[in-house]
């Protein structure tokens, strides 16, 4: 028997830069507050629900069970199961597909997907030769054992290391990967800074309009988006130097993604058990896929998304055309300029194994409230902040709306789903 | 306990908490007084902000999670330095040496933020005869806006002191013995931990020597970090607005394992810091909702 996995809504704090108001902030601190402002909103407090799923890209290993901890902390019943996903930046869209397809095969007939991203926060990691002595010491039987094994430690071992976001395979930051992309596939700087000057926009009118409200609870005194700059401009994004791509390079702090802490949640259920509890289904969540490129052999890291859409219209029957809404995760401005591109690209798409090219779409559908480069992106929490977003603005739009939501991800991977209003 | 007579005391306003050095010092020089003598007077302070980094770094020593809505217990640190202003002052033969916290309790009214502004007051009651000595009472009131938002009422027995009149027989549920269904490990550091976010600076609790100096092998926790610790335990079964009463039975040396188990009945929640195996409690704790 299969159901309808719908939206009813969403919750997540506001978003803010890292080292910022959040940052005596953890993990846990940020899921539960995001989980507890869903709770209120839906009137959830002591309900059980199906199952939770939310993850961390950047998390300590004394987090192993970190949603069940958050879910155990929040007004949910302690009966209530979660786990942990991680799916780098496509996580909270992953948990999503995750708790829809469980509504949708009849497993469950209420879930949570959610995500949270602490850098203030982030494991500090010590080096290899360090870890290691440790944990022979920790293993060593006799104190005169311990101490021999201490004793290899060399100053060298003690430079703790941050964490990374580099790619292991490449040594190379998801910036200078963006970078080659960008330049591979000729966007200009002028364009990146249109499209992220659009982005604060939209973001700002959006929360001008009380669009978030419903969206979005305050949390350790933060009301409203904190990297969000409303009165930005073209003009005042083409005077920042580059960051990535070397001096003539055209990717700067203001087109990329600034690193941020926050978390996001998205409540989803069956039709019949939002009915039963007098909840709104907004969008139903009608397909999935996730695909990876080679980015080892040379692919663009970020394209992943595009090989994911391309099959899942394909099966769906559905071109880009079709959707009344886009939402692209503005991880650089040049991804979503580079995404859309390759779309466009007979040849590229064709290389991927599709028909053929996907199209192109109004400009005017693609991220209408604003996405990541305004909002902000604490890596796993974006999907599960775009998808409860999408639904609302589908539902706005009546019965039917389609829309489509693309997420590229490290280590060469994009998830991909679509939504349509109920 | 009555704390509505606050009004008809006089009243010292301070411009600022008060530092707790000096008055701590004094507080710490133990009375040959038998006879207790209290400061009638209550002390207030208006306009305290709330150190959003301590608050931080309070509900990581404790184990609370991060909440917009701060711990009750958070409220009691912030009055403690008129607890200490009031016993280190001169009309005052009760010290903080030789008197011992037997008992706590405090009622959240309604949630108070960490961006409330509060004002806070505290005055001494007592005091009341005890087989042991006397009971003081310090009483606590915090309000936000003109009401009362949280009250506390920290109960000392001066050992040793005299009140007139028959010792009141303590009504504690007899205590039964279970298998704790958790287990806290409290390091050697504890109680440094908990000096730094709570500004409480008795040597009992970081110092050997010290805590060996009032009979104690070892460091003591603080009573108030146990307190804190087992309403974290207890965070989503709290309601928006309850009465904690403790009743502090034996200090827990440091470091040591300790174990906590609950229980739900009327309405009610019981929650036992206990011996490790649960023959023996340290302190017991009861819970009621407010509606």
């Amino acid at each position: 028997m299969t159901h309808n996995a719908v939206v009813i809504g969403g919750n997540r704090t506001p978003f803010a830069k890292a080292g910022g108001p959040y940052a005596q902030a953890s993990n846990h601190d940020l899921l539960t507050a995001a989980l507890d402002g869903l709770i209120a909103r839906f009137g959830l407090a002591g309900e059980r629900i199906g199952e939770v799923a939310g993850g961390a890209v950047l998390k300590h290993s004394k987090d192993f069970n970190l949603t069940r901890e958050a879910v155990l902390s929040s007004a949910l019943a302690p009966t209530t199961p979660a786990c942990d996903l991680q799916q780098a930046c496509g996580t909270g869209l992953e948990t999503t597909v995750y708790i829809a397809n469980k509504i949708r095969l009849g497993q469950i007939d209420s879930g949570i997907s959610a995500g949270v991203d602490s850098t203030s926060d982030a494991p500090i990691v010590v080096s290899d030769p360090l870890r290691r002595t440790l944990l022979k010491a920790n293993a060593a039987r006799s104190a005169a054992d311990r101490i021999k094994a201490l004793s290899r430690i060399r100053p060298s071992h003690l430079k703790p290391q941050a964490p990374s976001v580099n790619e292991p395979r490449t040594g190379q930051s998801m910036g200078e990967h963006q970078a080659l992309t960008t330049e591979r596939w000729g966007i200009d700087r002028a364009s990146q800074d249109e499209l992220a000057a659009a982005s604060h926009h939209k973001l700002a009118a959006a929360w001008e309009d009380g669009f978030f409200d419903d969206l979005v609870t305050p949390y350790l005194g933060v009301a409203r988006d904190a990297i969000l700059r409303p009165d930005t401009s073209v003009e005042k994004l083409a005077a920042l130097r580059p960051a990535f791509g070397g001096p003539q390079g055209s990717m700067t702090a203001g087109n990329s993604t600034a690193l941020s802490d926050g978390a996001a949640t998205a409540l989803l259920a069956s039709e019949e058990w939002a009915a039963a509890h007098h909840l709104p289904a907004l969008a139903k969540v009608v397909d999935a896929e996730v695909a990876a490129v080679d980015h080892p052999g040379g692919d663009d890291l970020l394209l992943g998304p595009v090989a994911a859409t391309g099959r899942m219209l394909g099966r769906q029957g559905l071109s880009v055309a079709d959707f009344d809404l886009v939402e692209i995760h503005e991880a650089f401005a040049s991804t979503v300029l580079a995404t859309l591109k390759a779309w466009d690209d007979e040849d590229f798409c064709r290389a991927l194994g599709l028909d053929g090219k996907l199209g192109t779409i109004d400009r005017a559908r693609l991220n209408v409230t604003g996405s990541s480069l305004a909002v902000g992106h604490p890596f796993a929490a974006t999907g599960a902040r775009i998808v409860p977003t999408l639904a609302k603005l589908l539902h706005q739009r009546g019965p039917g709306s389609r829309g489509l939501i693309s997420m590229c991800a490290a280590g060469g991977q994009g998830v991909v789903a679509i939504l349509e209003a109920v | 306990m009555t704390v509505g007579d606050v009004r008809e005391r006089e009243v010292e306003r301070l411009e600022r908490v008060p530092g707790m050095g000096g008055a701590f010092a004094r507080a710490m020089v133990p009375s040959r007084s038998k006879r207790v003598l209290l400061p009638e007077r209550a002390v207030t302070v208006g306009g305290v902000r709330q150190d959003a980094d301590r608050l931080a770094e309070y509900a990581r020593v404790c184990g609370f999670t991060l909440r917009d809505d701060v711990p009750p217990t958070w409220l009691h640190v912030l009055t403690f330095p008129l607890h200490i202003h009031l016993l280190g002052s001169s009309e005052s033969t009760v010290k903080l040496a030789g008197a011992v916290h037997t008992s706590n309790t405090m009622t959240l009214h309604r949630p108070v933020t960490a961006a409330d502004v509060l004002e806070l007051s505290v005055h001494l009651e007592g005091p009341r005869p005890h087989r042991r000595g006397a009971l003081v009472d310090l009483v606590g009131v915090i309000r936000v806006d003109g009401e009362v938002a949280w009250d506390g009422v920290t109960t000392y027995l001066a050992s040793g002191a005299r009140a007139d009149g028959e010792p009141q027989r303590a009504e504690r549920e007899p205590f039964e013995p279970r298998t704790p269904h958790a287990r806290w490990r409290l390091p050697g550091d504890l109680g440094r931990q908990y000096r730094r976010v709570s500004g409480d600076p008795n040597p009992i609790h970081t110092s050997r020597l010290a805590a060996r100096a009032f009979g104690f092998p070892r460091p003591i926790i603080h009573g108030m970090w146990s307190h804190a610790r087992a309403l974290a335990a207890l965070e989503s079964r709290l309601p928006p607005s309850y009465s904690a009463h403790v009743d502090f039975v034996k200090p827990i040396a440091l470091p040591s394992t300790v174990g906590f188990v609950t229980s739900e009945a009327d309405g009610a929640i019981t929650a036992d810091v206990v011996s490790r195996d649960g023959a023996k409690p340290h302190l017991r704790m009861r819970v009621e909702g407010r509606s």
